[in-house]
C-alpha cells in the first residue's frame, strides 16, 4: 500500500479561455481541419468539439494518443427531437493535465451509424452498447452490439429518443402479456445456446454398453458447459444474470446480462422539474443515496452558475463522507458473507444501524434521504446532529479494527482473495474501472484530487493505492478510504461555519413561510417557483463527483425550460460491471463470486 | 368424547378419560395445521431494489425477523412458503418473478414490499410491472418507500394472521393448475385498470384475486 497526497493546484491553462483557445483543442483544429466542425463552450468553460461523424475513430485515437486523453468516462446519446440530429457524446480525461473534453458527433436519427470506438477505448464496450439500446445508434465493428438493458427482442423502439412515449408504444396489458409470454431460455445469446448444444458426440469407444446411451443425453465428455447464475441468486447482489462458460472449473467467458432493474430514471427525469429529479437520484444508488443527491444538486448549479453558502458545502462534505462509509459498510458484510465469513456482516450491519439513525434524525428516511435541494440542502442540519456524528465517527473505527482483525490475516480469506480477479494499471485505465477499483490496481485517480469540488482541495487526505489490483487490494483500499472518510469528518466537524444553509436567492430556493406570508414579493417569488419552477439557463455540463463506487458523472443539458432536456447519469458501477469479464477470465467458477462481490456493484445504478 | 355413564364397557372409558389430560390434545384441524404453517414461514427473498436493503435490515441483528418462525431464508423456492417481492420489477423481470412463484409448492403467500412492488411506485414508466398483483397474487401489501423494517415485520404478522383465517375445507386459496403456468394474475382489462395513474392504490382489493376466507385483524386486535 502506498498513498499519494497531490492535492497541488490543479493547472487548467489559462483559466476560461474563448472557443478553441486551448491549446490542445487548437490543435486538433489545424490537425483535421474542416473534419473539426464547430467548436463551443459549455457552462463550464469546458469545450464542446463537434466532429465530422465519419473521421471519429480517427480523431478520437489521436486524442488518445497524441493529446493523453487516456480515460473514456463516457458515450452517450443526445437528442433534441423534432427530426434534429442525435447527437453522439465522447466525454473524455487526461489524467496527466487534468483535463477533460467532450466530443460530439452528430448522426441523422433515420439512419445513426458511427464506427466503433472499442478499439481505442474497452471502455466504450458497453457504453455504445448502451446508446445503441436507448438510441438506436448503430455502432459499426463494435464487438457485441446487442441490446443491453431492454431485453433482446424489445419491439417498442429505442426509450430514449423524444418520440417515445414515457410510458412506452404499447398499452400495460400487452406489455405485460409480452414479457410472461418470453421464455426464460430465449434470453441466452445465439453464441451461449451454441456451446451448450454443441455436438460433441464422437463414436462410441468400444465399452460395449453404446446401445443403452440415448442419443439426446449430451456427451460427459463435452468440453465446455454453460452454468447460468442469476437472475436471482443470493450471490449476485441484486438481479444480475452471469452466464458463465466452464471449462472444467475454469471460467472460459463470463457474459453478465443486466437490464433486470432497468426503471427507465433517465427517461423519467425529463418529465420532471430540476427539483423534483432528487428524489429520483437517491433511488439510484441507495447504498450511498446521499451522494448521488448532493452529486446532482453540484451538476444543477453549475449548469445555474450558482455557488452555495459555506455552511452548506461543509455540511455536504459530511453527508458524502459519511454515505460512503455507508456504502463500504455493506460492501464489507455482503463480500464477507459471499466469502463464508459471516461475522463481519452482523458487525457491520450494527454501524449501519447507526447511520440509518443519523439519517433519519436529519432527513426523516432512513434510506431514500433526498437531503439535497438546488442551491443547498432539504433543511439545516437538526441541533445535535453534528455531535451525534462527531461521537460516530469516534467510535466507528473500533468496529473498523474488528473487522480487520477478522479478515485481514485470515488465512481463508487470504487464500480466496490475493492473486484473484487481477487487473493491471494501464488495462483498467482503458477498460473504465473506476474508484477503489482503479486505485487497487495502482492508478491514483479520484475525483477529490483530480477535479475537486465543494472545496475537497482544502481537506488533508490521502488515498490509498493498490499494487496488485486483486480482489485483497481491493479490500484493503476500501479499509482505508472508510480511515480517511473519518479524517475527512473530523476536520469538517471542526470547520463547520455558521450562516445560513441555503442560498438567498429566490429564483432558486423557497423563500421562508414568514416572507411568504408577510410579504407581497416573497408570495411571488413562492408562487413562480412552485407553479413554474426553477427555469435553469439553456446550456449543458458534465459534472462529476467521487461516490462511494467510483466517478459518478452528471451529464445534464438544459433548453431554458422548467424540465431538464436530457439527464444522463453515468453510473461507476456500469463501469466496473462491464469489466467483470475480462477479470475473470481464467479463474475457477468459486472466484467468480468473490470477483463479482470485490467490485462492489449496487444495480439499481447499473441498470438505472 | 361423550361421558360413557350407562356404557357397559364403563371400564375402557374410565381409561380414556383419565388417558386425556396426559396425553392427548384435542383441537380443530385447521387451528392445528394453520398454527403449524404460522410458525415456521419460510420467507423466499426476491430482493430486487432498494427496499431489498431494508428486507437485510429486517434479517439483520436489530430487527431479527427470525424471532417470527422466519429463521430461515430459503434461497430456493422449492422450500419456501412466503415470497417477499422487495422493490421494483421491471418487465425484464416478470417472467423470472413468474417462474418462481410457479416452481413454490402450495401453500404458499405473498407479499409485496415497498411502493414499486405494489403499484410501480413513482416509476411509471416503459419498462416497470405497474404492481406485482398483475403477474402473480398478492396477500400483503406493505407500503413505505421503503417500509420500515418494522413495517414489514407487521406485514408478515399479518400474512400469519391471514393464514389463522384459512380453513382446510376451502380449496380457492391453493386452486392453482398446470394451465396457469406463466400467465398473468389479471385479465388485460384488470390490467389496464390498475395500470391507470393511481390504478393499483384504489382497485387493489377489488382486483388482486385473492379473497381472504374470513376478515383479517390486524395483529394489534387480536382477541384472545
Ligand atoms: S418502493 Fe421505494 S425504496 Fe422500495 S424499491 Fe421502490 S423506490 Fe426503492
Amino acid at each position: 500500500m502506498s498513498s499519494t497526497t497531490t492535492s497541488d493546484n490543479i493547472d487548467k491553462g489559462a483559466g476560461p479561455v474563448a472557443p478553441g483557445e486551448r491549446q490542445d483543442v487548437a490543435q486538433l483544429k489545424t490537425k483535421f481541419g474542416p473534419a473539426i466542425r464547430s467548436i463551443e463552450l459549455d457552462a463550464a468553460d469546458e469545450p464542446v468539439v463537434y466532429i465530422a461523424p465519419d473521421r471519429n475513430t480517427e480523431i478520437l485515437q489521436y486524442l488518445r494518443d497524441e493529446q493523453g486523453y487516456d480515460m473514456l468516462r463516457d458515450v452517450t446519446g443526445l437528442d433534441w427531437g423534432g427530426g434534429r440530429p442525435i447527437q453522439v457524446v465522447y466525454e473524455l480525461w487526461a489524467s496527466e493535465r487534468r483535463l477533460p473534453l467532450r466530443v460530439k458527433a452528430e448522426v441523422p436519427p433515420s439512419n445513426p451509424r458511427l464506427q466503433t470506438a472499442f478499439g481505442i477505448w474497452h471502455a466504450a464496450n458497453w457504453l455504445e452498447r448502451e446508446a445503441y439500446d436507448m438510441f438506436g445508434v448503430k455502432f459499426d465493428g463494435h464487438p457485441d452490439l446487442r441490446r443491453i438493458l431492454m431485453p433482446e427482442n424489445y419491439e417498442e423502439g429505442y426509450p430514449l429518443r423524444k418520440d417515445f412515449p414515457l410510458r412506452g408504444r404499447f398499452t400495460r396489458a400487452e406489455q405485460t402479456r409480452r414479457a410472461l409470454a418470453r421464455d426464460l431460455e430465449d434470453i441466452y445469446s445465439l453464441e451461449e445456446l451454441a456451446v451448450a448444444s454443441r455436438e460433441t458426440r464422437t463414436a462410441p469407444r468400444g465399452l460395449g454398453v453404446t446401445a443403452e446411451i440415448p442419443t439426446d443425453v449430451p456427451d460427459l465428455e463435452a468440453k465446455h458447459m454453460i452454468l447460468n447464475i442469476g437472475p436471482q441468486h443470493p450471490a449476485t447482489h441484486g438481479v444480475l444474470r452471469l452466464v458463465v462458460e466452464l471449462d472444467g472449473e475454469t471460467i472460459v467467458k463470463c457474459t453478465p446480462h443486466i437490464g433486470y432493474l432497468h426503471t427507465g430514471f433517465e427517461k423519467l427525469s425529463e418529465y420532471r422539474t430540476w427539483n423534483q429529479v432528487i428524489p429520483l437520484t437517491d433511488r439510484m444508488d441507495y447504498l450511498a443515496p446521499m451522494i448521488y443527491n448532493i452529486g446532482y444538486a453540484l451538476g444543477v448549479e453549475k449548469l445555474l452558475g450558482l455557488e452555495v453558502t459555506p455552511r452548506c458545502k461543509v455540511i455536504r462534505v459530511i453527508c458524502m463522507e459519511l454515505n460512503r462509509i455507508f456504502s463500504h459498510l455493506i460492501w464489507i458484510g455482503t463480500t464477507a458473507i459471499d466469502i463464508g465469513a459471516f461475522t463481519p456482516f452482523l458487525y457491520t450491519f450494527e454501524e449501519r444501524e447507526r447511520i440509518y439513525n443519523l439519517h433519519e434524525a436529519y432527513t426523516g428516511a432512513r434510506m431514500t434521504t433526498s437531503v439535497s435541494r438546488i442551491g443547498g440542502m432539504m433543511a439545516d442540519v437538526p441541533p445535535g446532529w453534528l455531535d451525534a456524528v462527531r461521537y460516530f465517527i469516534e467510535t466507528f473505527p473500533n468496529t473498523l479494527d474488528e473487522v480487520e482483525r477478522l479478515l485481514s490475516q485470515n488465512a481463508i480469506w487470504i487464500g480466496r482473495t490475493q492473486g484473484v480477479g487481477v487487473m493491471g494499471a494501464a488495462e483498467a485505465t482503458n477498460a473504465g474501472l473506476c474508484g477503489p477499483n482503479l486505485r487497487a490496481s495502482g492508478v491514483p485517480y479520484d475525483v477529490r484530487k483530480d477535479n475537486p469540488y465543494l472545496e475537497y482541495e482544502t481537506y488533508d487526505f490521502d488515498v490509498p493505492i493498490g499494487e496488485y489490483g486483486d480482489v485483497y487490494d481491493r479490500y484493503l483500499v476500501r479499509m482505508e478510504e472508510m480511515r480517511q472518510s473519518v479524517r475527512i469528518i473530523e476536520q469538517a466537524l471542526d470547520r463547520v461555519p455558521d450562516g445560513p444553509i441555503n442560498v438567498k436567492d429566490d429564483r432558486v430556493i423557497l423563500p421562508p413561510k414568514s416572507r411568504v406570508m408577510n410579504s407581497i414579493d416573497g408570495m411571488i417569488a413562492h408562487f413562480k417557483l412552485v407553479m413554474e419552477g426553477l427555469k435553469v439557463p439553456a446550456g449543458e455540463t458534465w459534472y462529476s463527483v467521487e461516490s462511494s463506487k467510483g466517478e459518478l458523472g452528471f451529464y445534464l443539458v438544459s433548453d431554458g425550460g422548467p424540465k431538464p432536456v436530457r439527464c444522463r447519469y453515468r453510473g461507476p458501477s456500469f463501469m466496473n460491471m462491464s469489466n467483470l469479464p475480462a477479470l475473470v477470465k481464467g479463474e475457477l467458477v468459486a472466484d467468480i463470486i468473490a470477483v463479482n462481490a470485490s467490485i462492489d456493484i449496487v444495480l439499481g445504478e447499473i441498470d438505472r | 368424547m361423550a361421558k360413557g355413564d350407562q356404557d357397559p364397557g364403563g371400564a375402557g372409558t374410565t381409561r380414556v378419560e383419565t388417558e386425556i389430560p396426559r396425553n392427548w390434545i384435542i383441537a380443530r384441524l385447521d387451528d392445528l395445521v394453520n398454527w403449524a404453517r404460522r410458525g415456521s414461514l419460510w420467507p423466499m427473498p426476491f430482493g430486487t431494489a432498494c427496499c431489498a436493503i431494508e428486507m437485510m435490515a429486517t434479517a439483520a441483528s436489530k430487527y431479527d425477523m427470525a424471532r417470527y418462525g422466519m429463521e430461515r431464508m430459503g434461497y430456493t423456492p422449492r422450500q419456501a412458503d412466503v415470497m417477499l417481492v422487495a422493490g421494483r420489477v421491471a418487465y425484464k423481470m416478470a417472467p423470472v418473478m413468474r417462474r418462481i412463484w410457479d416452481q413454490m409448492p402450495q401453500p404458499k403467500w405473498c407479499l409485496s414490499m415497498g411502493a414499486c412492488a405494489s403499484t410501480g411506485g413513482v416509476f411509471d414508466t416503459y419498462t416497470m410491472v405497474q404492481g406485482i398483483d398483475t403477474i402473480v397474487p398478492v396477500d400483503v401489501y406493505v407500503p413505505g418507500c421503503p417500509p420500515r423494517p418494522e413495517q414489514l415485520l407487521y406485514g408478515l404478522l399479518m400474512i400469519q394472521e391471514k393464514i389463522r383465517g384459512e380453513s382446510f375445507k376451502d380449496p380457492r386459496p391453493r386452486a392453482e393448475g398446470p394451465e396457469d403456468v406463466a400467465k398473468p394474475q389479471l385479465s388485460p382489462e384488470d390490467v389496464e385498470l390498475v395500470a391507470s395513474p393511481f390504478g393499483n392504490s384504489t382497485f387493489q382489493n377489488r382486483v388482486s384475486g385473492l379473497e381472504s376466507s374470513s376478515p383479517i385483524l390486524r395483529p394489534g386486535d387480536r382477541k384472545e
